[in-house]
């Protein structure tokens, strides 16, 4: 696998970044809220193309365009329809943001789905298909910087469209999606706060240059920058091993995350006045679609070490005895 | 980079028998716990056999004797000496990686024909003298003094942390020559002959029970004047690019080596123990091992992402920091969880196995030895300085003292 970005993935990066400029400002009105979705920004990346990667490039181009997307600081949908739907459906052309669930959450508050207009439903061995339209959604309110929405009625699914046997494609892809949002948002605010840092000064001279300071933010950078890669390997190979290590990662470096930037805001880092909980709560609500980190990683045991001709680990021979 | 390698495949294949053929399998048996002169022998031994094959110097030119391959060539060597569980060649490591670049960008014709054949025939052992009581981390601290007298320098000082000098003929030492110069501006980069009157040896005790390293004491040890390299008082720069000449491939190779060494820890916890438990059982050792795997794949990405540059000759920032700084806090992970797998059992000091990986499945030893990680070769902290300075561009720290 090459990591580096060959030319066309480059100036796909480039222009995404040049739009995702245009659209750095948080509008005013929206200074205090915990959520922003930039409707406007979302139709144009579908109208140019970018959310069509998966299907006209492939699989890395689109994790691409969900990392850079991520790192805005609007809610976006790209993980569903830039990602998701365009590989369970290949043939289908799906119109606007696409909601993810698992089945067993349909009654609970659901990510975007108040600005889809398709649902995809896991349903363990299928997915169902769910158009949203003439349905009744309740939006929630929270503070997970996505808008949430939740069925004035649980819906029913028995005449849903069904994709035989795609549950573990969904599963798979959309891990592949959390991780890419999740490093996009975890790079902005990682590069957030350094600007902060540098600015902010105390004792005469810029919080950034204090090394309790540094050393923590370089543990960050590290991790995030561990996060992309292996994130983009699992949209390289298409394993569902790489997905799941890729989610599992992401799950793991959160704690000190998020403590970490929100503390370097000093008293700012508890309130809504700046802007750092745009990335940070929008890690979180990803973070709850990702299946829990104790629960992903002993999936992940399970799947490679322990289950009857799971992939085995080389062992080298060793020394017997002493 | 892979697709780079894939062409390569015939290369790798030709490797990989003659490893299979030339490896004596059972080579780690006899360095369980060898004495030091077993442990050279068998070095040369390892060492003469891979110049035989064309493997012991990959990265050296032809006209000096080397194989000249390519760097996707040295990828794929390293990559396979890894998989194969090979000894790592620590006692010719200075000689021939730092001894071979200073020569090459600062010698004289006459110190290099002097000095590479020798290395490739395997006569010199180098090591190397830079660290000092009062110089580590602040190198360009150092204290140890050259004063040039007629064709010598006369070197007063001490050296510290040496590794491997006890079995060394040879050092490339940093001494002052300019007292009143600022702090890197009056240093010169030499070669010593450990033989030289004057030089005496301490070997210094690790916590692991092993002495790789040693105090080096200096008293009115004369060095002829051509065994000055680089300029008189430039020698910090010839130092900078002495630490810089590994180019990304002895990391290639530990992370190769920490990959296959999972196999060890994953081994271990599917045993049932002395104890009569189960580790693999454990919920929490098996979320480790999970951890401890994924971060392997986050270093090797890493690595390949490094490597790649390099293979397309784009500049390096600050990547071998951060590469270093993950593989020890890793590598202390690993062995922690190796010593947690193996419960009671891995809480004796074993013997030292002489020239192996890092992961050897004596956890305790690898615990112990992965401590030593973050602090040669520029400590963690250092290296986040660097990262930080260099790489999030962050201010710099007020300087706590003068430079
Ligand atoms: C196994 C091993 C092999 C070695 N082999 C060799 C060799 O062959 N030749 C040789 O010349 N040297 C060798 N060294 C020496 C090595 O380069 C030094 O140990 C290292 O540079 C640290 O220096 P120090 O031990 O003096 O620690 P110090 O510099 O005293 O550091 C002590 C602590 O302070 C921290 N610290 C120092 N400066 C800063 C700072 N600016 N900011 C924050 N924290 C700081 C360090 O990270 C460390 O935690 C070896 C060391 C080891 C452990």
């Amino acid at each position: 696998m090459d990591l580096q970005l060959t030319e066309e993935q480059q100036a796909l990066v480039a222009a995404l970044q040049d739009i995702m400029q245009d659209h750095a400002e948080l509008p005013q009105e929206r200074r205090l809220s915990y959520a922003w979705h930039d409707a406007g920004l979302q139709t144009l990346l579908g109208e140019s193309g970018f959310l069509d990667a998966a299907r006209e490039i492939g699989p890395l181009e689109a994790a691409l365009v969900v990392f850079e997307a991520g790192k805005g600081i609007a809610a976006l949908d790209t993980i569903g329809c830039g990602l998701v739907a365009p590989l369970l459906l290949p043939d289908l052309r799906i119109e606007g943001p696409v909601a993810l669930v698992d089945r067993r959450d349909l009654g609970k508050a659901i990510r975007n789905l108040s600005i889809s207009g398709t649902l995809l439903v896991d349903c363990g061995e299928d997915v169902a298909l769910l158009p949203l339209a003439g349905f009744a959604i309740d939006s929630v309110d929270s503070i997970f910087a996505f808008p949430y929405g939740r069925f004035a009625e649980r819906p029913d699914l028995s005449s849903a469209r069904r994709l035989p046997g795609a549950g573990a494609a969904m599963r798979q892809w959309w891990r592949v999606g959390i991780a890419a949002e999740m490093a996009g948002a975890a790079d902005a605010a990682i590069a957030f706060t350094i600007d902060y840092v540098k600015q902010r000064h105390v004792f005469g001279r810029p919080v950034g240059s204090f090394q309790s300071v540094q050393h923590r933010l370089v543990q960050r950078h590290g991790w995030a920058k561990s996060l992309y890669y292996l994130t983009m390997k699992a949209a390289w190979s298409g394993a569902e091993s790489d997905a799941a290590i890729a989610a599992c990662f992401a799950q793991t470096g959160i704690q000190s995350l998020m403590f970490d930037l929100h503390q370097f805001h000093g008293g700012m880092g508890v309130t809504i006045e700046h802007l750092l909980h745009f990335w940070t709560y929008r890690i979180r609500a990803l973070q709850a679609e990702a299946g829990g980190l104790s629960a992903s990683a002993l999936a992940i045991a399970e799947r490679r070490w322990t289950e009857a001709g799971s992939e085995v680990d080389a062992v080298p021979a060793r020394v017997a005895g002493l | 980079m892979l697709d780079d390698l894939n062409r390569l495949e015939p290369f790798r294949a030709e490797i990989r028998s003659w490893l299979a053929a030339n490896l004596p399998s059972d080579w780690q048996q006899g360095m369980l716990g060898a004495a030091e002169a077993d442990h050279v022998a068998f070095q040369k031994w390892w060492f003469a056999k891979l110049m035989e094959g064309g493997y012991g110097a990959p990265h050296w030119p032809k006209e000096w004797g080397g194989s000249g391959f390519s760097f996707a060539e040295q990828i794929v060597l390293y990559e396979e000496i890894a998989r194969a569980g090979a000894p790592r060649l620590i006692l010719y490591f200075i000689a021939l990686h730092h001894v071979l670049g200073t020569l090459l960008h600062w010698g004289t014709e006459e110190q290099r024909r002097r000095h590479l054949p020798a290395v490739l025939a395997g006569d010199e052992i180098w090591c190397q003298g830079f660290s000092e009581p009062n110089a580590g981390s602040d190198l360009a601290n150092l204290r140890a003094r050259a004063e040039r007298r007629g064709d010598h320098y006369v070197v007063n000082g001490q050296k510290t942390w040496s590794s491997n000098a006890h079995h060394a003929r040879y050092c490339l030492l940093l001494a002052r020559t300019d007292p009143d110069a600022s702090k890197t501006k009056g240093i010169s980069y030499f070669i010593l002959d450990l033989q030289t009157p004057g030089v005496s040896l301490r070997p210094i005790k690790q916590m692991t029970g092993a002495s790789h390293f040693n105090e080096i004491f200096l008293d009115d040890v004369l060095i002829p004047a051509e065994n000055l390299i680089g300029p008189e008082n430039g020698g910090w720069a010839v130092a900078q690019s002495t630490l810089s000449s590994e180019r990304g491939l002895s990391v290639l190779e530990l992370a190769e080596r920490m990959r296959q060494g999972f196999g060890l820890l994953l081994d271990d916890a599917r045993k049932v123990r002395s104890d009569g438990r189960l580790p693999y059982e454990d919920d929490e050792i098996r979320r480790r091992l999970v951890d401890v795997h994924s971060r392997i794949e986050a270093l090797r990405l890493l690595v390949n992402q490094q490597l790649t540059s390099i293979l397309k000759d784009e500049a390096i920032g600050v990547e071998p920091s951060m590469i270093k700084l993950y593989y020890s806090d890793l590598l202390r992970d690993f062995t922690e969880l190796g010593v947690a797998v193996g419960g009671i059992d891995a809480q004796y000091l074993q013997a030292v196995l002489m020239g192996s990986a890092n992961e050897t499945g004596y956890w305790m030893q690898d615990y112990l030895y992965s401590w030593a990680w973050t602090i040669s070769g520029g400590s963690s902290e250092i290296q986040r300085n660097i990262i930080a300075e260099r790489g999030l561009g962050l201010p710099r720290e007020p300087q706590a003292r003068a430079a």
